[in-house]
């Protein structure tokens, strides 16, 4: 009697695990459909077909493959949001104009510094290791693995209609946003924001780095 | 005779010899008592608690720490040696341009990136001594043992560490720990930033962490020739140099002030590695 009464609750419990699992399983792939790492992943990938598509090195080549790799780049990020979190509270103290010209300036100067390393691209691939989710934000954890070296990047994205946004990036702990934001800070305090401007202009205008 | 011998000419290879005895015996010792079960995340860190973070692998949901002030630690590293940092900065940007990016270019030419890979690997493995050390200093056994493990099988079966036969098949990854966040473990802070000619960016407590760490380094432990050990610095430095062409000038080109940049992200850098992120 006793005996039967244990295997009736062990057969429970085994039962309402399966369950859970299931359930559990059920919802991870549920949320998962068009949650934020599939959107980066995406992306990502379509980055990587076109790098991959590019055979010769023609400057014409290049530079049409830059042009289509921006296309997708311009959809992942949140520049405007990037744009106001690098500058703090300094944001605040700028016309509307000042800001839409501050964000041009600097979407080109993470374009550049991202786009730069398109010329090296080598089959480099990416690993998706995993993503945590708080209401409309989200962090994903990847690698890049380059040259057999695993270099960790990870995103940080926002959710805006249905779109995951990414507002920062960290390449080996070491935030974009942060980075740029000590940066533009020390060039505020000595040279105000016009400084700032004019110091963006000539370093997007200087003929692509020194490679 | 033989006493003479051995203090004289060998004492540093029975140091080494030693440290590495005294280490496999605790890491094993360690290893049995504590790692049965424990197979993903969550080391044997409850010897000393654990600096924050160590979070579980599957965690979906997130602390809201990481959320708050995202950008705002303005713990600012203080920076009195500017001037001279400066200067050193400068000093190592105009040896990158001239000395080590046109011999690594070269360099690259010559050498297919396997080989490349498989140089780096070497002075990766020689590192692995401090590495271990690092580890069981701070506590955790896990990682401790894993360092053991991989030295003793790339040097091996990985052939003096240009292999890393010890990742691409039993998955025993690098904890890439050092003495610098050893101390920082034990709450020492950074203290001030320092630009070393060469070396690059530091801090006091880091440098420190250098210094110590290099008498874990077996061409050290082993007594090495001055020339030897220069030699040895500038081939691993030319070989990550080429492996790597190009990220520096393109970091530096796309900052307003690349000092500061530089300083920052190594500061980051350094903050995410001590707290094992």
């Amino acid at each position: 009697m006793e005996k039967n009464i244990l295997q009736l609750k062990s057969l429970i419990v085994v039962l309402l695990l399966t369950l859970s699992v299931v359930t559990l399983g059920a919802r991870d792939s549920a949320s998962a459909k068009d949650g934020p790492m599939d959107q980066l992943q995406g992306s990502v990938d379509e980055i990587l077909k076109i790098l991959q598509a590019k055979k010769q090195k023609t400057p014409e080549e290049t530079a049409q493959c830059k042009q289509l790799v921006l296309n997708v780049v311009n959809d992942m990020f949140d520049f405007r949001e990037m744009a106001k979190s690098s500058l703090g509270k300094n944001w605040n103290d700028l016309s509307s104009e000042e800001q839409d010209k501050f964000v041009g300036l600097f979407t080109s100067l993470i374009e550049q510094r991202y786009i730069g390393k398109i010329d090296s691209y080598d089959n480099q691939k990416v690993v998706y290791k995993k993503q945590r989710i708080k209401d409309n934000k989200a962090i994903i954890y990847t690698d890049i693995i380059d040259k057999n070296l695993e270099i960790p990047i990870d995103y940080k994205l926002k959710e805006k209609q249905g779109k995951w946004l990414i507002y920062d990036l960290k390449i080996e702990n070491v935030s974009l946003i942060a980075n740029y934001r000590r940066d533009f800070d020390s060039i505020i305090r000595k040279e105000k924001f016009a400084g700032l401007m004019e110091k963006i202009t000539k370093l997007i205008e200087k003929p692509e780095t020194k490679n | 005779m033989a006493l003479h011998y051995l203090q004289m000419k060998n004492s540093n290879v029975l140091q080494a010899e030693i440290i590495l005895c005294l280490l496999i015996f605790v890491s094993c010792a360690w290893a049995t008592e504590h790692m049965e079960p424990v197979h993903d995340s969550q080391p044997a860190s409850t010897f000393f608690a654990p600096v924050e973070g160590g979070n579980g692998a599957g965690d979906d949901t997130l602390k809201d720490e990481e959320w708050e002030d995202e950008w705002e630690d303005s713990d600012t590293i203080a920076d009195p040696l500017e001037p001279i940092n400066r200067f050193f900065f400068h000093f190592n940007d105009k040896l990158y341009y001239w000395v080590l990016k046109p011999v690594a270019t070269v360099y690259a030419g010559f050498l297919p990136d396997d080989l490349q890979i498989a140089i780096r690997n070497f002075f990766d493995n020689l590192r692995t001594p401090a590495r271990a050390v690092n580890s069981l200093l701070q506590g955790n056994v896990r990682d401790s043992s894993t360092e053991v493990a991989r030295f003793v099988l790339n040097s091996t079966v990985g052939i003096i560490g240009l292999g890393d036969f010890a990742k691409d098949i039993f998955d025993l990854r690098s904890s890439s720990e050092d003495l610098g966040q050893t101390l920082a473990f034990y709450g020492a802070g950074g203290g001030f930033y320092i630009n070393w000619p060469f070396l690059g960016p530091s801090n006091f407590r880091d440098s420190l962490g250098m210094f110590g760490d290099s008498y874990m380094h077996p061409i050290i432990l082993l007594g090495a020739d001055d020339r030897v050990i220069i030699g040895a610095w500038t081939l691993d430095r030319v070989n990550y140099t080429a492996l790597t062409l190009g990220d520096y000038e393109l970091f530096t080109s796309t900052a307003l002030d690349p000092y500061s940049a530089v300083k920052d992200a190594y500061q980051q850098h350094r903050k995410g590695l001590i707290e094992n992120k």
